[in-house]
């Protein structure tokens, strides 16, 4: 059967139906006030990033233009602002480049071809791309442009295909491009999937005021998730090894889902921002938080995913199957649909981080869910659902809406937690230890309940009187208004430094970081991980860390011809390849013949010579700098070159950093260390130690590698770790003993030196971020001072300066070259104001 | 013609989906699909209603808010079904 024709719709017939979408002179003023509003609180709370301030800005300008220009100039006005956008955040170059490609592929859709035709070609081009993205082949563009690229067309390409293939509506240039290189687009590479029939259908189809009075409604809200996901994720979020208890993993589980904010509150952000070009778009999430069943949670939580979903393959899968019976197709296609949104999840991660995510917890969620969705549909078409248009609920099914949003809330956040978790057996370790001191905290049990319902009871009153009530009219304007005003000026205030430090310095230390997005302290510990191991954590679009790797490029510092380290056997697991050189965006990265990322250096200690053996990390090593631009060469040259002869006739500083190295590594650094026969041990904490050298401890265990150290052994004895315990619970039992660790590996190093009649300094080099990561600071610098070391601490040495002028990038923070330039420059300072302790009272002295 | 089909939807959609609300509450433009009356399962059952009772078929396009959010839209399409594919 041919195509029934659907209204037709053209900018005229909109224009009679909805006031050409004219706005009042007050009207427009108010709208203006409140965008400047908006401005302001997303300058005082660095709302997303500031390619986003710049957009915002021209968004801003571009509205007040827009919305004075007559109907039929305010599609192509709005493709023009939304190319603008793109050249503003992403450059000339990159901008050109990503427009040229998407136009490539809009124009393929259009060839004069067969529709089958098209389609093989578009998959061409597609897979070419694709293969670009995994970089099997060269693209002559910066990987900077695929996220973006990835967004704008990996799912709307499907839905205009879709529509191109089934609708007779006559095909509009501008409307197209307009829909592809959406505004908002350019600064969100996580973006709902919008459908094109309803961009087009919505099109200023009410007046013109309300949508765009909607639209600020929406920001706010998003303003708002977002605030919120700032608190959870700032001061709740926990890692599986911090549960020790029923009270743990309740607020585990609960703050792990509602970190989904973010997304909702992103989605929000967007979808306002598009009202303010008359675009009436559906909502994007409704009160997903009381969802009272599977069903109903599916129809919430990002509607526009569910519609795409029933649009391209449920429809389409019901209506080929339902010739097998009507339950049939329905269990077939419900299926169908959760195998696709598994698919299409992994297909979209490839987009934006350019690598493929197949994980078991992936499959088994959507597995789970989907099935579930399908009991739960099968009970709904035998059954029904309630619906209401104006009747007030009974008592009764009050009472009922209320236990199920409670019920929803628990199980949901359960598999939430199960399809974030980073592997199945640490989501099992969860629960094993919350039977294991269930006894402990057993009187938590009932607050958790109380609390679940109290949470269910307000659910149960909003989403019984809040569900959309068709055909009834928004509340009264002016009500709607001033909610939103207030809103935005309370926020204001509150964002304000000399308001809310007004309050005391608690609630100021509470306020101030969720002024801006950074990085919390476990996703902060997981970048640092993240340089030298595969996160599996970064797979969910949860927390903020996938979107600093998202732009990370596949072959960041990539170093040619293999890898800088090898795999060794040993405690120490891997070292530096003696000789070798290769070149890196950063220039030469080279080692000696002794494997010191450093020049050569003979074993004997020449006479008149003052030698450091400098111990740390990638730090220290020189991550992201060339040869010659490290700390350590830069200090050691400025000693040579100002000190020479006071009262060394030379200095040599030797460099054992190696990328990656724990504490417990640096006890076989420095066992290397001593045959070059140094004066003094600079050993370089960069933060973080207790834990790090904990969780190296659990990988060793786990490997079932020998510890030559016997105060290391001891703490694993005391753990009770073995090789088969999963690693939260292994990093569980081992929390306790941190301190310890710490204190076997300093004291260690310490006292080889000392015995030696070596001078052992310990070195606190800040990491170059900002965050929570100097939590376990205070507690490093205490166990240092005790082991006996020369204490040198740089606590303060980016104060005041940019640290994103001193770093290599946003998902990389090690020091860059001006980084070192400093480091050095005050290491030398330092150097000399405490050399009375480092250096011997005479050129003979050790 | 189209007042018989308008008032036998409108009748499905309140004793199936709606049962015990004010018959009045349903008008022609009552947002269905967007204002939450009918989601997949329920839009499903009407389809059927509907091609039953009226001889027509749907297509799986034609299973969205363009064609079928009010019942108004619902009668235009199953008129221009009727129209181009008469029984």
């Amino acid at each position: 059967m041919a195509a029934v024709l659907p209204r037709e719709i053209n900018p005229a017939s909109i224009g009679q139906l909805a006031g050409h979408g004219k706005i009042s002179a007050a009207g427009f003023l108010g709208v203006l006030v409140q965008l400047a509003l908006l401005t302001l609180v997303f300058r005082q709370f660095q709302i997303e990033n500031a390619g986003f301030l710049r957009l915002w800005l021209l968004t801003v300008a571009g509205f007040a233009i827009h919305a004075f220009l007559p109907l039929r100039y305010r599609l192509p006005f709005f493709l023009g602002l939304s190319l603008a956008g793109i050249l503003l955040v992403l450059g000339v170059f990159h901008g050109v480049t990503l427009i040229v490609l998407g136009l490539l592929l809009i124009a393929i859709c259009h060839l004069p071809l067969s529709f089958a035709a098209r389609v093989a070609l578009l998959l061409f081009v597609v897979a070419v791309l694709a293969a670009q993205r995994a970089q099997w082949l060269p693209a002559p563009w910066s990987e900077a442009i695929w996220p973006i690229l990835g967004s704008m067309f990996m799912f709307r390409l499907i839905v205009y295909l879709y529509d191109l293939r089934h609708d007779t509506a006559p095909v509009s240039p501008t409307r197209a491009l307009s829909y592809f290189f959406m505004l908002p687009n350019v600064c969100f590479p996580l973006f709902p999937v919008v459908d094109y029939k309803t961009f087009r259908r919505n099109y200023f189809d009410d007046d013109a005021y309300r949508i765009y009075q909607v639209g600020i409604d929406w920001m706010v809200r998003g303003i708002v998730h977002l605030i919120l996901y700032r608190i959870v994720y700032y001061y709740f979020s926990l890692s599986p090894a911090e549960v020790h208890g029923p009270g743990d993993l309740a607020q585990y589980l609960v703050s792990n889902f509602l970190l989904y904010l973010r997304v909702s509150g992103t989605f929000h952000l967007i979808v306002g921002m598009l009202y303010l070009f008359g675009f009436r778009l559906p909502e994007t999430h409704h009160r997903y938080l009381l969802a009272s069943s599977f069903t109903d949670f599916w129809r919430r939580i990002n509607i526009y995913w569910k519609d795409f979903m029933l649009k391209v393959f449920y429809y389409p899968a019901y209506f080929r199957l339902r010739r097998f019976g009507n339950t049939t197709a329905l269990v077939l296609a419900t299926l169908f649909v959760f195998l696709m949104t598994w698919l299409l999840h992994a297909y979209q991660w490839f987009w934006l981080r350019g690598t493929l995510l197949f994980v078991w917890q992936d499959i088994l969620f959507w597995t789970v869910l989907g099935v579930l969705v399908v009991v739960n549909s099968l009970w709904e078409a035998k059954r029904g659902r309630q619906r209401a248009l104006g009747k007030a609920p009974s008592w009764r099914g009050f009472s009922t809406l209320t236990l199920k949003i409670a019920g929803m809330f628990c199980f949901i956040c359960v598999l939430w937690s199960f399809w974030t978790s980073e592997s199945i057996f640490e989501w099992f370790s969860l629960w094993k230890v919350v039977g294991e001191n269930f006894a402990n905290d057993v009187g938590i049990v009932p607050v958790i309940l109380a609390a679940v319902l109290v949470g269910g009871l307000s659910g149960g009153r909003a989403a019984a009187g809040g569900e959309p009530k068709p055909g009834k009219r928004k509340p009264a304007r002016l009500r709607g208004l001033a909610i939103t005003v207030a809103s935005l000026l309370i926020l204001l205030v509150l964002g304000i430094e000399s308001v809310y430090t007004h309050f005391g310095p608690t609630v100021a230390s509470v306020i101030q970081p969720l002024r801006s997005g950074r990085l919390s302290r476990l996703d902060t510990a997981a970048l640092e991980r993240g340089y030298y191991e595969n996160l599996l954590q970064v797979n969910r679009f949860n927390s903020q860390l996938w979107e600093v790797y998202s732009k990370r490029p596949a072959n960041w510092l990539d170093i040619e011809g293999g890898g800088l380290k090898r795999h060794v056997d040993g405690f120490v697991q891997v070292e530096l390849i003696p000789a070798f050189v290769s070149s890196t965006n950063y220039g030469i990265i080279s080692t000696n013949r002794w494997g010191m990322r450093d020049q050569d250096y003979e074993l004997q200690r020449p006479a008149d010579t003052y030698r450091v053996a400098l111990l740390g990390p990638s730090n220290v090593m020189g991550w992201g700098v060339g040869d010659g631009e490290t700390f350590e060469a830069l200090l050691e040259s400025r000693l040579n070159r100002e000190s020479n002869g006071t009262p060394f006739a030379k200095y040599e500083i030797l460099n054992f950093g190696v990328p990656g190295y724990q504490p417990p590594q640096q006890l076989a650094a420095l066992d290397k260390a001593l045959a070059f026969d140094p004066t003094a041990v600079f050993y370089v904490a960069t933060g973080r130690e207790s834990s790090r050298a904990a969780r190296y401890l659990v990988e060793v265990v786990k490997k079932r590698i020998e510890i030559p150290y016997p105060a290391l052994q001891a703490v694993v004895a005391k753990a009770v770790l073995d090789p088969g315990m999963d690693e939260a619970t292994a990093l569980r039992r081992i929390a306790p003993f941190h301190a310890e660790i710490l204190t076997a590996v300093y004291q260690g190093i310490a006292e080889q030196c000392r015995s030696r009649g070596i001078v052992p300094v310990w070195i606190f080099l800040p990491q170059v971020r900002q965050g929570r990561w100097q939590e376990e600071t205070p507690e490093m610098l205490r166990i240092a001072q005790a082991a006996g070391f020369v204490m040198v601490d740089l606590g303060d040495i980016y104060k005041g300066v940019d640290v994103a002028s001193i770093r290599l990038a946003e998902w990389d923070h090690h020091p860059n070259q001006r980084g070192h330039e400093l480091i050095a420059a005050r290491l030398y300072h330092e150097f000399h104001a405490k050399r009375d302790v480092l250096l011997p009272s005479s050129k003979t002295a050790r | 013609m189209s007042d018989d089909i308008n008032q036998a939807v409108k009748a499905f959609i309140l004793s199936e989906f709606l049962p015990g609300e004010d018959p009045d509450e349903l008008k022609d433009d009552t947002p269905l699909i967007t204002g939450g009356v009918l989601d997949s399962i329920a839009t499903l059952k009407l389809v059927l209603f509907i091609e039953e009772r009226y001889g027509v078929t749907f297509e799986a396009h034609e299973v969205d808010p363009e064609h079928m959010d009010t019942t108004a839209d619902i009668v235009r399409l199953v008129c221009a079904k009727r129209l181009r594919d008469p029984a």
